[in-house]
């Protein structure tokens, strides 16, 4: 948003403003957003001078310091001790007696100032920098202060400003000037406009001296100029060159001045360019010709692109249109011939040409940020009649003629307001009456048809078009407290459950409940993270890319830092980080993310995929004195999935085949369904873990959401009310064999009669030989409908009992 | 023996048993099953004549169960001296630090959103989501922020590389793959710079009433500090009908902030600009820390920058010709439109100092809120 310094006093000068916080925030709460109040000035309160170097010696000790005597005023004089270089008797500068708050030059606190000696001499008072009065940074020597001051006068009152800093919207930049606000702070207090005074012109420039051309209409609809003689370039007057300082610009020389002045004035930039440097007395708004070259004011030299609109005379582009001037045509100390410019260009080419030329922005061209803006083209006449005005009195500037081309001048803009379109929009009540009384303070015209109200914008008003506008106007005006509050009545929308999002949220639940930490990453991340996800580190390799760390990952255009440059494919590498992190100052972590990865299709938006990831790493409890030491293995990360899909309503069965991409392929499970990973997890490959950092035993499981959706079917078990038998099976199979294959045999053979099977112990050893291992399996059976009976039981144990023994060649002990 | 007697011996050594070891010994010898005296002598009852043994067994039924009460009156006192004793000698040192329980947290953001969900969800908002990756046209076009407009400064947006353009150039370029990003793309692709586009995307899909509440992630390119993140997280709100009117985003916004933030919250609106609403206001609410007056017992409240108000969203009426681009006929339907930062609120709620913590996972912040 454009900033806008407002000095009170240049403010004062177009409206009455009595209290200026009662000013800044009416202001700010009728929507020109009032960034802060500064104040320079007021903490010098009545003990800063202006003050007159009338003698100075050399301190009879000190080779370095020197003797001020000040004259500050009604007869008072004192002697200062100083050790500036840059004084000489005549110097006006500010002077602080003892008892005033002023800044250490060093440190830049606020002390209040006592008189003591320095090597042997009192020094009753400081002279000071510009920064031990809080203007600046500047501490090399003693602020010089215009002559023209009266000395004795109080700095606060000599040079203290007190200004308003607007952030003005893009839609108002009938506001981004000391006029636009000074006619804010009339309609808001029903007070006078005090306009700027403007030489009155003709507007009857002989062709022979200047002809203006428009070529562009589109890209220039006005373009008024005038031409001045015998102008003499000279440092701006004081109040001139205190004024742009204040609102934020750089004394140059009075023309240069002159036509900044009227832009932070009226809103309306000008150019003032070196009549004797326009070949054939020419001006002309047109599209740069192919390969046209400029060397603009900022010396740098630029090839025109044929979209650009220029400023050229009869040969050659002397600058960008509204953006930047030309080297060759500039004022220089020795022009006395000067045209001025004043025009109206289309936003949009003044955007892209700004752009294009790097000159976009807040430290690019302060005429572009405003031409970007929709400017009234009622301005340029009264912002030349204005800087004329201006020359003659400080440049000493003889108009000779003056012309204005606006080939198709607008009207202004009507919309028709129904009355109780105020009341529809905002709920407030406002009179007719009330209404077409803030409409006339803010300039607006007013026809009342008996049903509605014609109203028509004043020239400066470019944001207006629409009824609602309108209501916006009156209801700012009035202010929006008046507003009333009330809770939407009519008929209830539809309320869906997003089935989705629901699951999230539960998972979420879930993994807190377990005890894991929610952590929140970057969505874009570093592309080389997704290299070090691999063993092998072959990033872009398409061979080592797979279903569970995704394809080519989004890359973004224009990122702030390449370690936020390509959109996630997976959350496995944000996690490994956050985890690599953390252990850097705590033994252990279990953390989880749920977030979307963002799987790239073709010529369309990515799949953004909503997927949970876990991370277990590090110590899982124990350090105390009532728990032994224990790390996270790899069946914390199977119970950890086991209970996600059991708290969703998922069948906790945990399937897919051995090793997944980046994981320890012995210790690792995948399930894929095509090329999407449903679900992975298991130990981290360690040559992967190395890579980030982290111990070997870093566990990772990572679960597709949507695909869960589909399993997840929360079903209610009324529990059977007979009674089950328990049976203790001892299982011993050679050691390659699974105990999922077990389990499954014992499910299989039992026909729906198994409560639940569960392993008690795993046992190697001696009893039950070299390479084999044993099973101590517990089986709960029962019926849904019946008790089951000794038989029962016996006969679904030999069941059982057979079907290891001849399919899985299990010995029962 | 008389089952009398039996009992005023059982009696005695009952009162005199000073455990439950002895009062069971007790117990077996004269209550026993098979032994005990008195169950002998019940059992003598049956060998009886019919007029003895009812005699007899009332006598006996009585001194059984005078024994029975006996012992049950003894035994509660033994226990309760013998637990009156545990609990006078036996003491757990319970300043002992305790075993460990694990226990998760939210991030701070997502219950942050639960919470803002949950409060608009009682006033019949509708949450719904929306992509992240998103295209120029729902992001700013459709949103009256055609190419170059003013209003984009606002948004300073990351785009994505569009792959297609992208391989053609560097087809072009002889397969180098160093070549500069392609040219902008006929339809260029983003990272939303805010949850705007799902106002578009949501009336696109629905006829009115519409009552719905986005949240959902947000990027800025931007430079990060303490109160600015390239990632961030937004809700929108979007509600649709024939006659809601600013009042009614007035109230559905002042009783949002005082759910949030407590039932005295005072809430400010004044003027802002926003292309796709007409009128367009900012909402604020009195500073939760110094309670809208500025100052502290610190001096200057640091919380709203001292001036009492702290700025929570944007918001206005739907824009007619956002309404009229979905094919709501807006001389019909009008509504009204909010969106604001979550971090905000996540930080007030919170006492959170610095947005980064949030993207930071920092285990010893995340665990401390």
């Amino acid at each position: 948003m454009p900033t806008l310094r407002v000095p009170l006093a240049w403010l004062r000068e177009h409206v009455d403003v009595s209290d200026v916080d009662d000013v800044a925030l009416r202001l700010h709460m009728s929507g020109s957003e009032v960034d802060r109040v500064e104040r320079t000035g007021e903490s010098w309160g009545d003990k800063v001078h202006v003050a007159r170097i009338v003698g100075l010696e050399k301190h009879p000790n000190a080779d370095k310091l020197q003797l001020a005597t000040v004259d500050y005023g009604r007869g008072r004089t004192t002697t200062v001790v100083t050790g500036a270089t840059n004084l000489a008797v005549g110097d006006v500068v500010p002077y602080a007696e003892a008892g005033a708050t002023i800044l250490d030059g060093h440190t830049g606190r606020p002390f209040a100032l006592k008189p003591k000696p320095m090597r042997g001499i009192a020094s009753e008072g400081m002279v000071l920098s510009a920064k031990e009065l809080g203007l600046g940074d500047d501490h090399e020597g003693i602020m010089q202060l215009a002559r023209s001051l009266t000395v004795g006068a109080l700095l606060r009152d000599a040079i203290g400003e007190t200004t308003i800093v607007f952030e003005i919207a893009p839609n108002r930049p009938d506001t981004l000037s000391i006029t636009g606000i000074a006619r804010e702070v009339a309609a808001l207090y029903d007070l006078p406009l005090r306009e700027p005074d403007a030489a009155s012109i003709g507007w009857d420039l002989a062709p022979e001296v200047l002809t203006v051309r428009i070529d562009d209409a589109k890209g220039c609809p006005r373009f008024c100029a005038a031409y001045l003689e015998d102008v003499g370039i000279t440092p701006s007057p004081d109040w001139i060159r205190r004024r742009l300082t204040a609102a934020g610009m750089r004394p140059i020389s009075n023309v240069v001045d002159i036509t900044n002045y009227v832009m932070l004035e009226l809103g309306q930039p000008l150019h003032a360019y070196d009549a004797t440097r326009l070949r054939g007395r020419t001006l002309v708004a047109r599209r740069a010709a192919p390969r046209e070259h400029l060397r603009t004011l900022d010396g740098i030299d630029r090839v025109l692109r044929p979209s650009d609109l220029v400023i050229a005379d009869a040969d050659r582009a002397l600058g960008l249109a509204g953006v930047m001037g030309g080297e060759d045509s500039e004022i220089r100390d020795d022009t006395s011939t000067v045209a001025l410019e004043a025009a109206s260009f289309e936003p949009l080419g003044i955007r892209r040409t700004a752009d294009a030329h790097g000159l976009q922005g807040s430290s690019g061209s302060a005429a572009a940020r405003r031409f970007g803006l929709e400017l009234s083209t009622a301005l340029p006449p009264i912002a030349l009649a204005r800087a004329v005005e201006l020359l003659r009195e400080h440049a000493g500037a003889r108009l000779v003629g003056a012309t204005d081309v606006h080939p198709a001048p607008r009207a202004n803009v009507t919309v028709r307001l129904r009355f109780r379109d105020v009341e529809r929009v905002t709920g407030m009540q406002v009179s007719s009456e009330e209404t077409v009384g803030v409409l006339r303070r803010l300039g607006f015209a007013t026809a009342d048809d008996g049903e509605a109200l014609a109203v028509t914008a004043p020239a400066h008003r470019t944001d207006i078009g629409i009824p609602e506008d309108i209501v916006e106007e009156v209801a700012r005006i009035v202010g929006y407290d008046r507003i009333p509050t009330s809770i939407p009545n009519g008929p209830l929308p539809v309320h869906e459950r997003h089935p989705l999002e629901q699951l999230r949220e539960r998972a979420r639940d879930v993994l807190v409940g377990i005890g894991l930490q929610e952590t929140i990453s970057y969505a874009p991340i570093d592309p080389a993270w997704l290299g070090r996800l691999t063993p092998d580190g072959a990033a872009g390799a398409p061979a080592a890319r797979s279903t569970t760390l995704g394809p080519e990952p989004l890359r973004i255009t224009n990122p702030t830092t390449v370690a936020q440059s390509v959109m996630r494919t997976t959350l496995r590498a944000s996690l490994l980080d956050t985890a690599a992190r953390n252990l850097r100052h705590r033994p252990g972590i279990a953390i989880f993310e749920i977030a979307p990865v963002y799987l790239p299709r073709p010529a369309d938006l990515p799949d953004e995929r909503w997927t949970a990831a876990i991370c277990l790493a590090g110590r899982a409890e124990g350090g105390s004195w009532l728990e032994r030491d224990r790390d996270w293995d790899v069946h914390d990360i199977k119970g950890v999935v086991t209970a996600l899909f059991r708290g969703i309503g998922a069948r906790p069965e945990v399937q897919g085949r051995d090793g997944a991409p980046g994981l320890h392929p012995g210790r690792s499970r995948l399930y894929a369904d095509g090329p999407l990973a449903v679900l992975a997890w298991g130990q981290l490959d360690p040559r992967v873990a190395a890579r980030w950092d982290l111990p070997a035993e870093t566990f990772i499981a990572e679960v597709d959401l949507a695909s869960l959706l589909a399993v997840a079917r929360p079903a209610a078990v009324a529990p059977s009310r007979f009674p089950a038998a328990m049976r203790d099976l001892a299982v011993v199979v050679e050691e390659g064999r699974p105990y999922g294959e077990v389990e499954q045999a014992i499910r299989d053979a039992a026909k729906g009669l198994i409560g639940s099977v569960s392993l008690l112990d795993l046992y190697r050893g001696p009893q039950v030989g070299e390479g084999r291992k044993s099973f101590a399996v517990r089986l709960v059976l029962r019926a849904p409908d019946r008790t089951l009976s000794e038989a029962d039981v016996a006969k679904a144990m030999k069941r059982i009992e057979g079907r290891l023994l001849h399919q899985i060649g299990a010995a029962i002990r | 023996m008389d089952p009398n007697e039996l009992a005023d011996r059982a009696l005695d050594e009952i009162a005199a048993a000073a455990d439950e070891a002895t009062l069971e010994a007790v117990r077996a010898r004269y209550l026993g099953r098979k032994d005990g005296e008195l169950t002998r002598a019940l059992r003598g009852l049956k060998d009886l004549s019919p007029e003895r043994r009812a005699a007899e067994g009332a006598a006996a039924n009585e001194a059984k169960a005078r024994v029975d009460g006996a012992i049950s009156e003894r035994r509660a006192a033994l226990r309760a001296a013998s637990l009156e004793r545990d609990l006078g000698g036996s003491r757990e040192d319970l300043s002992l630090p305790p075993r460990t329980v694990r226990l998760g947290r939210l991030h701070p953001i997502s219950r942050t959103i639960r919470e803002i969900t949950g409060i608009f969800a009682t006033m019949g908002f509708e949450s719904v989501e929306g992509p992240e990756v998103e295209w120029d046209y729902y992001n700013f076009e459709a949103l009256n922020i055609p190419p170059d407009h003013p209003a984009r400064d606002k948004f300073s947006t990351l785009w994505i590389e569009n792959t297609a353009e992208v391989a053609l150039a560097r087809t072009a370029d002889g397969g180098s793959g160093g070549s500069a990003p392609a040219p902008a793309a006929s339809r260029p692709m983003l990272l939303r710079t805010h949850t705007s586009p799902m106002q578009i995307r949501v009336m696109e899909q629905r006829r009115p009433p519409v009552r719905v509440l986005v949240p959902g992630r947000c990027y800025r390119f931007e430079a990060t500090d303490a109160t600015h993140e390239t990632v961030f997280f937004q809700t929108e709100g979007l509600a649709i009908d024939e006659q809601l009117s600013m009042a009614d985003l007035k109230g559905v916004l002042y009783s949002a902030a005082r759910q949030l933030f407590g039932g005295a919250r005072k809430v400010r609106f004044r003027p802002d600009y926003f292309p796709f609403t007409e009128p367009s206001a900012e909402m604020a609410f009195d500073c939760i820390v110094c309670d809208g007056s500025g100052t502290t017992d610190e001096g200057n409240c640091r919380t709203c920058g001292a001036t009492g108000w702290i700025e929570w969203l944007g918001c206005g009426m739907v824009h007619p010709k956002a309404l009229e681009r979905v094919g709501y006929d807006s001389t019909r339907y009008q509504g009204f439109a909010f969106g604001g930062g979550v971090e905000r609120i996540a930080m007030l709620l919170t006492g959170t100092p610095d947005i980064r913590l949030f993207h930071e996972n920092d285990l010893r912040y995340l665990e401390s809120v």
